[in-house]
């Protein structure tokens, strides 16, 4: 089996990404590798077949187009194929994770991971979403989770930043300050 | 020695004196010998007294060989003696007195030897009681130094150590109160209150990408 190499993945991912903007089906290819990803995660045995060594590469290619032929585009088919036919069937979750990348830089689009002691309404989120987008100039895609360990508030974590808006957070940041000031008298 | 070196020899006039008295003696004897019996040897006027001149010229030549005999044979000799005895003495008193000399010359040296021997005791005594004392002070200075060195370090270490405790137990404090903190935070934010900090932050933030 070969070895994850990040770059290999990224080589595939802006193949794909410029065939996809050529043809403008960049939403449907990153559904489809959202799906197939997600297909990987969920079915322990779907993966383990797809991973397998032993399995010969025109089988697997024969399968995968038997399941995945008249679900995902053209191109996406295209792309499994090559990758299977490569031996590189390991890299998919890297060229979703660089396909998404490289989508939203294209979009000027930023990811934020929103987390909160309890879950937020709808109109919560879009305010949230819409005081982002305003504040920073870029769209935003929101992965929102809820943390009960924040106790209240809500965190937000984007690129290398995050924002903590958490009474957790806060009791750190409170526990952080005093832990300084009893340093500094000694 | 001392005795044959200092005895008296006689002199040529006194052997010469003594010489002619012998033989003035003995002349005297035969006189006396050939005139015994003379008429004139016993003369009216000694008479009544018994005396016969020729005995008493015998006794006389008899006297003076007699006299220089004595003097020859004991009077001499005692005298020799006598002289060399004394000699002996004086040389003995003078041994003496040049050992005497000697020996308060040789005290005198050695009491003057001892006396500046003592002064050298004396001084070096001195000096190293001088010594002592400066290495007495040089050590107690050292001690105190050092002990005073090691009550400061005791002190910081002490203030050290308890600073750390203070400090461990301020950060005891800060750990039990936000735990608390955390507890009763937990058990008092309702769904409003958390609403109300969400609305907060969403007001505030600030993103700059």
């Amino acid at each position: 089996m070969a070895q994850h190499d990040a770059r290999i993945g990224k080589r595939y991912a802006q193949a794909l990404f410029g065939t996809a903007q050529r043809y403008d089906v960049v939403q449907a290819v990153e559904a489809d590798l959202d799906a197939i990803v997600g297909l990987m995660a969920k079915d322990k045995a779907f993966k383990d077949f797809l991973l397998a060594p032993y399995t010969s590469r025109e089988e697997k290619v024969k399968i995968i187009e038997r399941i995945f032929s008249d679900r995902v585009t053209a191109l996406t088919m295209q792309v499994l194929r090559v990758m299977l036919e490569k031996r590189r069937e390991g890299e998919i979750d890297a060229v979703y994770t660089e396909f998404v990348n490289l989508r939203r830089a294209a979009t000027k689009t930023i990811h934020v991971a929103v987390s909160s002691a309890e879950a937020l309404d709808d109109k919560q989120k879009k305010a949230l979403i819409a005081k982002i987008e305003k504040t920073a100039g870029k769209k935003v895609e929101a992965d929102f989770s809820v943390e009960p360990a924040l106790i209240g508030g809500i965190k937000v974590a984007y690129e290398n930043f995050v924002l903590d808006g958490s009474l957790k957070g806060g009791l750190a940041r409170l526990r952080d300050s005093l832990k300084h000031d009893l340093l500094k008298q000694f | 020695m001392a005795t044959e070196n200092n005895s008296r020899k006689l002199t040529g006039g006194e052997i010469g004196v003594k010489t002619a008295l012998m033989i003035f003696g003995l002349i005297l004897i035969a006189l006396g010998y050939f005139v015994y019996g003379e008429s004139w040897t016993t003369p009216e006027m000694f008479a009544g007294l018994g005396l016969d001149l020729s005995k008493v010229i015998v006794n006389v030549g008899f006297f003076l060989l007699f006299i220089q005999v004595i003097n020859i044979y004991f009077y001499t000799p005692l005298r020799e003696a006598i002289e060399e005895r004394n000699q002996e003495l004086e040389t003995t008193f003078s041994e003496a007195e040049t050992l005497k000399t000697t020996m308060a010359q040789m005290r005198s040296d050695y009491e003057r030897r001892l006396a500046q021997t003592e002064a050298e005791a004396r001084e070096q005594i001195q000096a190293q009681i001088k010594e002592a004392q400066q290495l007495r002070q040089t050590l107690m200075a050292e001690a105190g130094e050092k002990a005073d060195e090691l009550v400061k370090k005791a002190n910081q270490e002490i203030e050290a150590e308890k600073a750390r405790v203070m400090g461990d137990l301020r950060l005891g404090v800060v750990n039990l109160t936000l735990a608390a903190t955390e507890k009763l935070l937990g058990e008092n934010v309702d769904s409003a209150k958390n609403r109300r900090l969400v609305e907060e932050f969403i007001d505030k933030i600030e993103v700059k990408a």
